[in-house]
């Protein structure tokens, strides 16, 4: 198959009618006086009819160059012949984000155009349709552009923003140096790593959406507060409403200025199912409904009853978190404050946090360097304004980790023992200003939270998409995923617990667990970087990588030196017969 | 023309005349005592008839030895020698003389046939006509070589038209030579008639040159045209010089054809030959010429 490398040579072809043009110009009129006027215009006059292009003289040197016209054409056009077994491998690497779903047709006809101008210069193409969201399997890999397609049409991409440079990475590795990477997006990049050029589609669209949602209770009621952000540079009209299974509230008139937020609130509605707040519809659709849940924490139970020492903290660690109830059986609660007593060393099973109660004396502060160990509860937190008086202290095991220490003293540790962890402060609190550092309630906090998270228990919460999810699940036991859409329609089942996140578009989850509902939860969309569109633009780097690839896989014409002498002859020629007529006019006698 | 060319084109043609003359004895004449036999009784040496005699006869024609024999009177009659007339006529439009080749050879031309009429003792009388502009030109201009200078000073109203011709002094019994390249548009039968008249014996000479006859034309071309003087623009392609070539020939053949319907002499001559090979070559052939011996 013939390739033309450079298509802008045929424009060389416009030297035809030039050669024509001059060709006319050049025979300029001769003046000849002549005695047979009266015979020539009587033939004319009997011609008058006759064909146009007999205007057209044929003669030897416009033949030759008209030749050599087509041949110089011919040379400008650099054709190529097709390789034998050359392949044509094309990686395209999608962008996932959820903001390509709004271009998504754009870019498959795109696709359409461009693709087959790449596969042109090869005998056959190989593509392969990655994401450009690192470890999700292959869109694709095949020869057929058709196939590719129709993969593609059911493609909804639904991520946050993504780095496409490890599936770059990867692309290039799977079509080599040769082959082309094609990133197709709707944000165009000013560079892209690994010699990948890009096809962005995108345009900048007015949109308008939810960008979060929060809880308070008022007045014993559960009032839900939605934020609403206008991503455009002009004021913007819309409608909201709220929706469950059992009906909807009439859609009220939303007036948003450029780039302002507005926060929608009401009372969460008691009893209602798959309750969701409804935008009027915009271009962007995955931000214009916010399914909710009434959120509900798992319970975690506190005794602390046994030492009076430590009440006060007990109920300032009841008041500062949700769901957590005071409990007066050790052996039930989830997580026991105790204070340590050398005359009765043993502590006891179970989470707990774990003081001091040194009554006897009132010691000297410890010196030295207070060093916070690399661990997730000590992680950010600043403890050098902590001064601790010396007490009694506790035994440590060798399995403890030390969390944090004055010179060679541990003042924090944690022990874990049959799969209970009890934090423990190797000092007594009232005699240290542990109390007022914000690195102490921090801690204890992060730990109240751990025990919770390990918890095995139902809980409720409202997701963004794709949200990671830590849910304690028992071990040996099946998990179901249940997801609908916002509507209640069930959505095809998500893998889990292996992706450990929510649901990718708006929807409810539930995952239950010996039809216990361990998570109940509303997920919506509410990535504020997705949702804006104003960077997106058309562009397009595919060309140069077309040329490049023609070259890849063709070869020159082989007889280009034939075309060339023959072009030098036909220019010789030419010029030849050119003289030879100019000589022989000057000597051409005039005509009676 | 220059007066030396003038003197060049003489001295060529009295060189064909010595070898060549109009058809002067291939009829008979009418006329003034001359030279070549007449269509009467004359003078002359040549036997002709006997009559008998009536009062007022010339005695010395009377036959004695029939008288002798017969006893009345009997007249011997001779052939009478007539002097032949010859009347040219020169077409003096434009297109005869604007190619110094062509108007080279018009004039040897001219200069042959008022020559070769005056060796053979011919009354020769010299006309030029240009459209409807007419001259008699005097013999003495011949030598002079003033009659071109003369002839082209004809100013004809419109100069396209063919010459006008019955202005003409042609005289009976003439000889009437129409020299003339015959490039107008005109009938040939009238023309024909109108010189044919009162017995005239006429004879065409048309010089021509080759370059009329097959042009090399090619392309665009500004013509002016010999005869008024105007200029026309033309694209001459292979298709357009061929049906030119065919309207040129038509022309000659419908005058070939027309001067055959009048028994005329009809000798188109090439302008590029030399004179006398010319007109042996083309004149002789049709008797529009003989030899002088």
């Amino acid at each position: 198959m013939l390739t033309l490398a450079n298509p802008l040579g045929l424009l060389a072809l416009l030297g035809i009618p030039a050669v024509l043009a001059i060709h006319f110009l050049q025979r300029k009129a001769v003046q000849l006086p002549v005695s047979t006027l009266f015979l020539l215009e009587r033939t004319q006059r009997d011609a008058a009819t006759g064909r146009k292009f007999d205007r057209i003289i044929s003669s030897v040197p416009l033949w030759m160059q008209l030749i050599a016209v087509l041949l110089l054409t011919w040379f400008l056009s650099e054709p190529r012949y097709q390789k034998a077994a050359s392949v044509q491998r094309i990686a395209l690497v999608m962008d996932s984000s959820a903001s390509m779903s709004v271009f998504k047709k754009a870019a498959l006809d795109r696709l359409s155009d461009e693709l087959p101008k790449l596969q042109n210069s090869a005998a056959s193409v190989e593509y392969t349709v990655l994401e450009a969201t690192a470890g999700r399997p292959r869109l694709y890999s095949g020869t057929s552009l058709a196939e590719l397609k129709a993969r593609l049409e059911n493609w909804h991409p639904s991520e946050g923003l993504t780095d496409p440079t490890q599936a770059l990475r990867l692309a290039r590795s799977l079509v080599s140096r040769d082959g082309s990477v094609i990133y197709v997006t709707d944000t165009p990049v000013a560079s892209l790593p690994f010699d990948a050029k890009q096809i962005a589609v995108g345009e900048s669209i007015p949109n308008v959406g939810f960008t979060g949602v929060t809880f308070s209770h008022e007045e014993g009621a559960l009032v839900w507060r939605a934020l609403v952000r206008n991503y455009s540079s002009q004021e913007q009209d819309r409608t909201w409403s709220i929706q469950t299974a059992n009906g909807g509230s009439e859609p009220r008139p939303l007036h948003l200025a450029a780039g302002a937020l507005v926060t929608l609130q009401a009372v969460f509605p008691d009893d209602a199912k798959n309750v969701r707040v409804v935008l009027s519809d915009d271009r962007f659709a995955l931000d214009n409904i916010l399914p909710l849940v009434k959120p509900l924490p798992k319970p975690l139970s506190l005794f602390s009853v046994t030492s009076p020492a430590y009440s006060e903290l007990a109920e300032k660690l009841v008041a500062s978190l949700d769901g957590i109830t005071l409990s007066d059986d050790a052996s039930s609660a989830d997580l026991s404050i105790i204070a340590y007593d050398p005359l009765d060393p043993v502590l006891p099973g179970g989470h707990a946090i774990v003081f001091v109660e040194d009554s006897t004396s009132a010691g000297s502060y410890l010196k030295g360097g207070i060093l916070a160990e690399a661990h997730p509860l000590l992680d950010g937190l600043n403890w050098q304004s902590l001064l601790v008086r010396e007490t009694i202290q506790l035994e440590r095991a060798s399995t403890d980790k030390v969390l944090l220490w004055q010179e060679t003293r541990p003042l924090i540790f944690l022990r874990e023992k049959g799969g209970k962890q009890q934090l423990c402060f190797n000092f007594d609190l009232r005699l240290s200003n542990a109390a007022s550092q914000p690195a102490f309630i921090v801690l204890l906090h992060r730990f109240a939270e751990s025990i919770r998270d390990k918890k095995i228990a139902p809980v409720s919460a409202n997701l963004e998409t794709s949200q990671p999810i830590s849910l304690a699940l028992a071990p040996g036991l099946p998990v179901i995923t249940a997801a609908t859409d916002p509507a209640g329609n069930a959505l095809p089942p998500e893998a889990f617990p292996a992706q450990q996140s929510a649901i990718s578009t708006p929807g409810f989850l539930t995952i239950s667990q010996n039809n216990i509902p361990l998570l109940t939860a509303a997920v919506h969309f509410a990535d504020t970087r997705e949702a804006d569109f104003s960077a997106c633009a058309e562009s397009d780097s595919v060309p140069a990588t077309a040329a490049a690839s023609i070259e890849r896989n063709t070869i020159p014409d082989p007889l280009w030196q034939v075309w060339l002498l023959l072009l030098l002859a036909a220019l010789l020629v030419s010029w030849r017969f050119t003289t030879q007529k100019a000589s022989s006019s000057t000597t051409e006698r005039i005509v009676s | 023309m220059t007066r030396e060319e003038l003197q060049q084109c003489h001295g060529r043609a009295m060189a064909a005349a010595a070898r060549l003359r109009l058809p002067l004895r291939s009829r008979v004449w009418r006329g003034q005592a001359g030279e070549f036999t007449g269509g009467g009784t004359g003078s002359s040496m040549d036997f002709q008839d006997h009559r008998a005699y009536s009062p007022g006869d010339d005695p010395r024609h009377i036959n004695w030895q029939a008288y002798a024999r017969t006893g009345s009177y009997t007249m011997k009659l001779y052939r009478e020698e007539v002097r032949p007339v010859v009347d040219v006529i020169l077409d003096a439009s434009d297109s005869m003389f604007f190619d110094p080749l062509k108007a080279a050879r018009v004039a040897e031309l001219f200069y042959f046939l008022a020559e070769s009429s005056l060796a053979a003792g011919a009354s020769l009388a010299l006309h030029a006509a240009r459209g409807d502009a007419s001259l008699t030109l005097d013999p003495a201009a011949l030598r002079s070589h003033q009659w071109l200078e003369a002839a082209r000073g004809l100013k004809a109203k419109d100069p396209t038209l063919p010459p006008e011709l019955s202005r003409l002094p042609l005289r009976p019994n003439a000889i009437r030579v129409f020299l003339s390249d015959l490039l107008f548009n005109g009938e040939p039968d009238s023309i024909l008639r109108h010189l044919g008249q009162r017995h005239g014996t006429l004879i065409l000479m048309a010089p021509f040159l080759a370059s009329e006859a097959r042009p090399e034309w090619s392309g665009n071309y500004e013509f002016i045209d010999a005869e008024a003087g105007t200029r026309h623009a033309h694209r001459i392609e292979p298709a357009i010089l061929r049906r030119y070539q065919e309207a040129y020939v038509n022309h000659f053949t419908l005058w070939k054809t027309s001067a055959f319907r009048h028994q005329t002499a009809f000798a188109r001559i090439p302008a590029e030959e030399e004179l006398v090979s010319a007109l042996f070559r083309e004149a002789l052939p049709v008797k529009a010429l003989e030899p002088t011996t």
